[in-house]
């Protein structure tokens, strides 16, 4: 138990973790106090979605990464716990608003679109780092939820922003979670000077 | 040594500069045909684009406003004798002229497209909504340096590039017109007809708004303490008030206003005179051959109309639709991506299709099989289906073909003098919107 | 108890560079500074004291980063309290902190030449200026690498360097040696010795041996009070083979320091 709470403090877990469960929040009234249709506009829910992981990605790395690779710990599979962890407070914040009068949904878009967003974020972190591992799947989704394109490549280019039934889309968004997943579970993060 | 050298060199301003000019680029040169019909719909279409660049330069300006934190510069600052205000000035001033130049830089690519067919420069407008979309982005800039600077955690920037997304995207559908108009700069940019303009009191609304955005920014970067912090609420309010205050009621002025010198004719010098709009000035020499066969074919009939004009009538505009002029037949000029007339080969047919009658859209007379029927005949050649031939044409009944094959097939068996005159009683009969039916054939009296 | 010098009498626009009266600083909630008492004139003085003394504040609210709590402050001839104009000090003062913050994108060429127009010195002076300082602290080869490629005692230097740029009359220096090679210890001895000639240097550190051998006058702190003043030979006298140390300067410490904890205490 004090180990889980000191690393939870170490990566900086609970401001990450208000941020996301606050900025969902924010996105939540807002569309609740100005939207007329119940259900909230897909674009909006893509963005929700990748604020969400953006607001977690710094925690996948410690402030030194090189001192914590130091230790005698198994890290893959806390990583992949941790990356898990993620994926369930998006997921449930999330789908905490279906009952609700602005509902975020449906149920597949936002659980295709964290786990593969989540599963870039991870990617990234590996390659470049967790403070900056954020740029990608922002930028990407951003396009892609605001302008998304039709036919197969279209599909992959812009996944996230397809519907739920298109399979080119969900295939691309579960190679990337299960593909980050494995990545980032095994090499870890990328290593970054304690300053940046 | 030149301070404002040294950050332009090491902070984020080139860097942003350049993501800003790949994407600007990228998304005008992914879809040319959306700007391709002149100067203004370019402009428009580099502010639709905002959608992109503004939350891009929010987060650029956050990255920035971040920079004394991450590095701990706070106390050694604190010990030296220059004002905060002069402190930040270097970076203020990189941030927005590298971003300023790097939307000037994606308009006059655009321009390096069109510059060579785009005939008709609405200067001023030109100016002025091009100018909306620098001040625009310095002041995300700015907002994003003092928002970054108020709250320096690593979260920051991805949350102000959701929130920049949000409300340029959704402000300007979910509010009101009025209020959408005056705090999105890319409201009234989607372009629903060629002679679309922005209103110059949007305009104003929309920078003051800006203004009042890039003065909060500057208080929230250089303040010293919290009073000077909570005093920078009071911008963005009186930017709100004012901008809303200024902006015009009229829907279609907001939405899409029409700019009436775009919608001028412009004709050519000699007879028969063929005239477009001044914004397509540019595929005049195309269009007027097309346009004079088409003129010819119609010449075989009595009363032919003498000239071609374009049909400048915006629909859904509200107002009525203009009365059909005598001897003047209407055709629809539309631009390819290239900037040049796009489907030329519809010119002709579309000539000829209503024998040079309007559709003037009260008539309910109109009969579609004897009408291609007469005109193919005129043409000389089988009827053909539209599918294919007039743009925008996606489906057709195979009847009705079937019957004008029929009509034309029963039409050419007869003596040319009798033909001819069949066909002009089909004229005559759309003229005052009586049934053309059964003329061809010869049934009807 | 103050040594009284010579200077003292000369008639100067002030009297000290350095001079506080009762000076209560805060640190937080805690009063780290509780009552000193110093007057310090152009030379070289050493800093020493336990950890928790209250040096680096004694440091941060000479370098006008903290505002005194009580008590008087006067740097430069000028009055310090929380409301005066402090540029004219700011422009004679130099101050390398304890943790040294930096831009890491910076060459070092770029960082002492952005220190230095803080400083607001004059723009035609200032590259020469930076020339001069990274010349002093040896970091000529490298002066146009990025601060992140440097090596810690190297980014020391950088931070010394731009601590001098402005050849400033108050120059504060919190923990300068660390990471410094000993013959780059050397070096920066022989610069302070060079600098203490017509600047008042004030320098922290808890390397007894870089005291000795740069200082012309040593402060002991302890919580927040001026302990003892003195010459380091002074120092070394005060100590004898009883006391805990491998040199006498250290057995002095020692032995000064034990004795005030009697005092306290009693």
């Amino acid at each position: 138990m004090t180990w889980t709470l000191l690393y939870l403090r170490a990566r900086r877990v609970p401001l990450a973790l208000a941020a996301a469960v606050g900025g969902g929040a924010v996105v939540w009234g807002l569309c609740l106090a100005f939207a007329e249709d119940p259900d909230v506009a897909p674009t909006v829910v893509v963005l929700t979605v990748v604020l969400m992981v953006a607001a977690l990605a710094p925690t996948l790395a410690g402030p030194d990464e090189n001192l914590e690779r130091t230790g005698s710990l198994r890290w893959p599979w806390r990583r992949a716990a941790h990356l898990l962890a993620g994926l369930a407070v998006v997921l449930v914040v999330l789908l905490a608003t279906l009952p609700t009068e602005a509902r975020f949904g449906p149920a597949a878009l936002v659980t295709r679109d964290a786990a593969g967003l989540l599963g870039l974020t991870a990617l990234c972190a590996t390659v470049f780092g967790a403070a900056r591992s954020w740029f990608l799947p922002l930028g990407w989704t951003t396009v892609a939820a605001l302008y998304p394109q039709q036919g197969t490549w279209g599909a992959i280019a812009t996944w996230q922003g397809q519907s739920t039934d298109t399979r080119a889309a969900t295939w691309t968004a579960a190679v990337l979670a299960v593909g980050g997943l494995i990545a980032y579970s095994l090499a870890g993060p990328a290593r970054r000077d304690p300053s940046e | 040594m030149s301070i404002l050298g040294v950050e332009l060199r090491r902070s984020a301003a080139l860097g942003a500069a350049l993501i800003t000019v790949v994407i600007g680029v990228g998304a005008l040169y992914a879809a040319t045909g959306r700007w391709s019909g002149g100067w203004m719909a370019l402009a428009m279409t580099i502010r639709e684009y905002l959608l992109l660049l503004w939350p891009l330069a929010l987060m650029a300006g956050a990255w920035q406003g971040r920079r004394e934190h991450r590095a701990k510069v706070g106390e050694l600052f604190a010990s030296t004798p220059r004002p905060p205000v002069r402190r930040m000035l270097p970076v203020l001033v990189a941030m927005a002229c590298t971003l300023a130049a790097a939307y000037l830089v994606v308009t006059v690519a655009g321009l390096a497209w069109i510059v060579t067919t785009a005939r008709y420069l609405p200067l001023v407008n030109f100016v002025v909504v091009t100018g909306v979309g620098v001040l625009s982005v310095v002041a995300a800039a700015w907002l994003g340096l003092g928002v970054g600077r108020l709250l320096p955690a690593l979260v920051t920037v991805p949350a102000l590039g959701v929130a920049g997304v949000l409300l340029v995207g959704v402000g300007s559908l979910v509010p009101p017109d009025r209020v959408a108009a005056a705090i999105s700069p890319v409201h009234g940019t989607s372009l629903f007809h060629d002679y679309q303009t922005i209103d110059s009191r949007v305009s104003g609304a929309v920078a003051i708004w800006m203004v009042a955005l890039a003065v909060t920014g500057l208080l929230l970067f250089v303040a010293a303490g919290r009073r000077a912090r909570l005093a920078a609420v009071v911008p963005v309010l009186l930017g709100l008030v004012a901008a809303t205050a200024v902006v015009p009621h009229d829907q279609d002025v907001l939405n899409w206003p029409v700019d009436p010198v775009a919608r001028e004719l412009v004709c050519t010098d000699d007879t028969p005179t063929v005239c477009v709009s001044r914004v397509h000035a540019g595929v005049l020499d195309a269009v007027t051959p097309p346009a004079r066969d088409g003129l010819a074919v119609l010449a075989k009939l009595p009363n032919a109309p003498r000239a071609v004009h374009e049909d400048t009538g915006v629909v859904g505009f509200g107002e009525d639709r203009a009365t059909p002029q005598e001897g003047v037949v209407t055709i629809d000029v539309r631009i390819d991506r290239r900037g040049r007339l796009a489907h030329p080969a519809a010119v002709v047919p579309e000539i000829v299709a209503g024998l040079g009658v309007p559709y003037d859209g009260k008539c309910r007379n109109r009969h579609a099989a004897t009408e291609r029927a007469a005109a193919s005949w005129l043409l000389g050649r089988e009827p053909r289906s539209d599918v294919g031939v007039v743009p925008g044409m996606l489906a057709e009944d195979p009847e009705l073909n079937a019957e004008a094959v029929t009509l034309w097939q029963r039409l050419r068996r007869l003596p040319e003098g009798e033909a001819l005159a069949r066909v002009t009683a089909v004229r005559d009969a759309l003229l005052v919107c009586e049934d053309p039916v059964g003329i061809l054939s010869g049934s009807a009296g | 108890m103050r040594a009284v010098s010579t200077a003292e009498t000369a008639t100067t626009t002030h009297p000290w560079p350095i001079h506080a009266e009762g000076l209560q600083v805060r640190a937080g909630r805690h009063l780290a500074v509780d009552g000193l008492d110093l007057a310090l004139s152009t030379g070289v003085h050493g800093l020493l004291g336990p950890n928790g003394a209250g040096k680096t504040t004694l440091i941060r609210a000479l370098a006008t980063v903290l505002a005194p709590a009580g008590g008087r402050l006067t740097l430069l001839g000028q009055v310090v309290d929380g409301r005066c104009e402090l540029r004219p000090v700011r422009r004679a003062l130099g101050y390398l902190p304890q943790h040294f913050g930096y831009y890491p994108r910076f060459t070092v060429r770029e960082f002492v030449g952005y220190m230095a127009w803080l400083k607001e010195m004059p723009k035609a002076d200032i590259p020469g200026a930076v020339q001069r300082a990274v010349d002093r602290v040896g970091l000529a080869d490298r002066a146009d690498a990025r601060l992140k490629t440097l090596s810690g005692g190297m980014l020391r230097r950088a931070g010394i360097a731009q601590a001098i740029v402005n050849d400033p009359r108050l120059l504060l220096l919190d923990e300068p040696t660390v990471g410094l090679d000993p013959e780059q210890r050397l070096d920066f001895r022989e610069m302070l010795r060079d600098l203490g000639t017509d600047s008042c240097v004030l320098v922290s550190t808890h390397l007894v041996e870089d005291v000795v051998a740069a200082c012309t006058d040593v402060v002991l702190v302890n919580a927040g009070r001026l302990v003892w003043r003195g010459t380091p030979e002074v120092l070394a006298a005060q100590g004898d083979g009883g006391h805990a140390g491998d040199s006498p300067a250290e057995r002095g410490y020692a032995a000064l320091l034990r004795q005030h904890r009697a005092e306290a205490n009693r």
